[in-house]
Formats: C-alpha cells, structure tokens, sequence
C-alpha cells in the first residue's frame, strides 16, 4: 500500500486529470450560491469514483457485511466495535490535546484505562455503561479544522467514502501517528495491522447497512444525498455541537462518521 | 423516567423566566415542546393501531401530518433555487407530489417502526423564530436514536419545519437531492417531478410488502 501522503497526491493528480465540473453561469446568483455551497468543483471525477465505489461495494464491502451481521451476534459485535474504539483512543486523546480540551481529554484518559483493565482490553464499555463517561471521536481532520484549516474541495474516495483534502491529510496523519504504526516492523505487526483495518472496514460497513440501504433504496441521488449528509455531520462533529454524534469506534473520514449514535439516556 | 424529564424541563422553564431572556421565547420553548410531544404520540398511536388496515392508518398518519408539518414551506425550501423557474403548474404538481413523498416514507416503514416508542429528551432554543425539540426514538430490537425537531409558527401555530438526525438536517439534504437531479437532467423540473412519481411508486409497493 503506497504510503497516505503519496496516495493523496496520486488521487489529487487524477482528480485534476479527470476535469472539473461545468462552473455555474456567472449571471445567476443563486446557481454561483449553489456551486459554491456544494463546494464539488471536481463532481465529474468524484461521481466517477462514487460509481467505482458503489460496484465495490455490491460485490465486496455488503455482502461481507451482511455475512458478518448474520453469522456474529450482537454481542459480540458490540464487543468487536468495542475494542476497534479503544485501540483509537491514543489518537483520539491526542487530538483532544491539540485542541485544547483537557476536560475531553481527561474523558478519554479516563476510558482508556478503565476499558482496558475492567474492560477486558476493551471488550467491553465499562466506563461508558458503569460510569457515565461516555466515548467521543476525535481525529486530525477535525483538528486542523478547529486550527482554522479549510475543507478544500469535496472528495468520493471508493471504500473510504466521502471525504475533503483536509480529512484526507487527517486521516493519513491518523495513521502515521498511531501506537501501533510504531510498534515496529515484521510480519506479526503487518498481520495486526492489517487485520484491525479489515475489521474496521467490516464493523463500519455493517453499521451502516440501514442507513445506506435507505439511501441506496429510496434516494433519487445517492450521491448528493451522501455528500450533503457527510459534510453537515462532519461540521457538527468540529464544533462537537451534537456531542458524541459519532462513538470512538469511527474513523476520521468517509463513512467512518456515519457510525451508529447512541442518544443520551 | 418521562417523570424525570419532566421535571428536568420544568426546571429549566424555571430558570429560563429567573434569569434574563425574553419571557416570549421561553414560552415558545413549552410550547414547541408540548406539541412535539402531543404530534409524536398522536403520530405513535396511528402506527402502531394495528387493528385498523393500512389505508385507515396511512389517512390518519397523512391528517396529522398536514397539521404539524409547513409542507407549504418546507417544500418550497427544499425546491430552492429552481421554484422560481419552475411554472405555477409546476409548483403545484410539485407541492402535491412532496406531501405525497413525506406521507408515504412514513406509511413505508409501518412495518419496521411496529411498536415504537417516543420520549422528549432536552429541549432547547437556537434561533429568533425556531425551536429545536429533541426526541428519542426507540424500536424494538434496534438502538434508540436522537431526532431534533425544528419548530417554527406558521400563522401563529407551531409547526415542524425540519428534522435533524445526527447533525444532518432533512430539508438541506433533501434540497441537494433534488436539486442534483434537476441539474444532472440540464435544468429540468419536470426530470424532477418524473422521478417523485417514480418514487412514490417504489413507497406504496415497499408499504404493501412490508406490513
């Protein structure tokens, strides 16, 4: 796998190759307002990319999803979602740092020991269920947006979903800077490695099989519709104006956001 | 626990006329979440009557519907930009086929929300003319979720306006929805009104399957 940084620029190199969208007639106000409020110069190529996604995701990414719903049970899937959320709590705490929120980052502190002792490695929510304190995501994306980075323009990246130059950069960050990226190199490390983004990719994907199922079902543009609903979650998510919109276990970008939601009980 | 928010809510109330804030606004905040509340039992009630046939349920489900929902509104919200290039016959059409698709998503999923349940959660205000209600949706066999509910006065009643899930609002959803269709047919409202139709299709025999 190429690393995050060059894979950005091949992506943003083809993006640029693939042409823009048609720009609206400048004469008309509310097409500029509109152009400009989708912020999707390159829609072409990403619509290009969401259609190369939707076959990936007939073939591969549903069907495995489905498997895994039908044949795991529920607790265990829970547990599975558990421990993908604990193991990105470094992240996860790392960004509550650097953005200046020590009453988040003592939350996440806080998670991570308990879960990981009491919690069985994370298995199970301890701090959450018995504590109150309940798990938020953060990640490099929104960070740097916090920092006053800008989106950039909207991406389709397939199997990694809907995403932006600035997310993207986040999400390789997020990478490079876990815990685990560092252990050190070999094949026991290559496998874990591995093996924790499969299964985050299976555990998100079968997250959102209603929802996506719907939208696939019932949208008359899918690809809008995903593009509006990720871009005003992922605001909300900055400004943690819906707090805990998104559980630990989601990713910085793409469909990672789109995580399931547990309401305040 | 409906005991306890309640109570948590009066609580508020009380706050909100102790300290500064117009007495007006707060007043709208009871209101809007008392109508929530009443339209959600109302909308409850409806769907999980499991005695009257589809048809019964789908009509009473559609009545509160257009009394709580500024379809008028919304619609012309969501339609945005192209409403104005759109003829009167074409806003009309448009307007009938909306109500129809806000009717029929809901009638859609009788099946899947058979023995739902709805709370108030917090409420609070956000705007001069909105309140934001926040509920808690809970089904049998599937995690609860948080729905927010914007409530705005249309001709001095409380009416919903948008529903927000998870930091995402419908009607700006929806307007990118429907716009990109107009847009990827070179402008066409009718491409647009062609579609509605198609869908609501696809709702009614999704409604007869699912029951």
């Amino acid at each position: 796998m190429p690393s995050p940084p060059r894979f950005v620029a091949a992506l943003l190199s083809l993006a640029l190759l693939a042409g823009c969208a048609a720009r609206p007639d400048p004469s008309d106000p509310d097409a500029v307002a509109e152009f400009k409020q989708n912020n999707d110069p390159l829609e072409p190529f990403n619509r290009t990319m969401f259609s190369i996604h939707q076959g990936i995701d007939k073939v591969v990414l549903r069907p495995v999803a489905v498997v895994y719903r039908d044949v795991v049970p529920q607790p265990v899937r829970t547990g599975v979602s558990n421990v993908l959320g604990n193991l990105r709590t470094p992240v996860i705490l790392a960004n509550d740092m650097l953005q200046g929120e020590p009453r988040r980052a003592g939350d996440t502190l806080g998670r991570f020991l308990i879960n990981s002792t009491i919690g069985l490695g994370g298995i199970f929510d301890v701090a959450g269920d018995h504590f109150g304190v309940r798990g938020h995501s953060e990640d490099y994306g929104q960070t740097l947006a916090v920092w006053g980075v800008g989106e950039g323009a909207y991406l389709f990246i397939p199997v990694l979903g809907p995403s932006n130059p600035r997310d993207l950069s986040g999400f390789g960050l997020g990478i490079a800077s876990d815990p685990l990226t560092w252990v050190g190199q070999g094949v026991a490390v290559d496998v874990l490695t591995g093996t924790r983004a499969g299964v985050t990719v299976i555990d998100t994907r079968e997250s959102l099989l209603d929802a996506l199922d719907a939208v696939n079902r019932e949208s008359l543009d899918p690809y809008a519709v995903l593009r509006s609903a990720y871009r005003q979650r992922r605001n909300a998510e900055i400004n943690n104006t819906n707090d805990n919109v998104a559980p630990a276990a989601a990713g910085g970008t793409g469909f990672g956001v789109g995580k399931g939601y547990k309401p305040e009980p | 626990m409906m005991l306890l928010i309640q109570r948590r809510l009066l609580l508020g109330a009380g706050l909100g006329l102790a300290f500064a804030g117009p007495a007006l606004a707060q007043q709208d905040i009871g209101r809007a979440a008392s109508f929530i509340q009443a339209t959600g039992q109302e909308l409850v009630a409806a769907i999980n009557d499991t005695r009257a046939d589809l048809a019964t349920r789908r009509q009473r489900v559609a009545a509160i519907l257009r009394r709580a929902v500024d379809i008028d509104g919304v619609g012309r919200f969501i339609l945005g930009r192209w409403w104005r290039q759109a003829s009167p016959q074409q806003q009309q059409d448009y307007l009938k086929l909306f109500e129809e698709t806000l009717i029929r998503n809901l009638s859609a999923r009788f099946g899947e929300y058979q023995g739902v349940r709805f709370s108030l959660g917090r409420s609070q205000q956000r705007t001069e003319d909105d309140v934001l209600v926040n509920t808690i949706i809970e089904r049998p066999n599937s995690a609860p979720f948080a729905l927010d509910w914007r409530v705005g006065e249309v001709n001095g009643q409380p009416k919903v306006v948008d529903v927000i899930a998870e930091g995402t609002s419908l009607r700006l959803t929806q307007r990118s929805e429907y716009s990109a269709v107009i847009q990827q047919n070179n402008g066409s409202v009718d491409a647009l009104l062609a579609a509605m139709r198609r869908q609501i299709q696809q709702l009614s025999a999704r409604e007869q399957g699912g029951r």
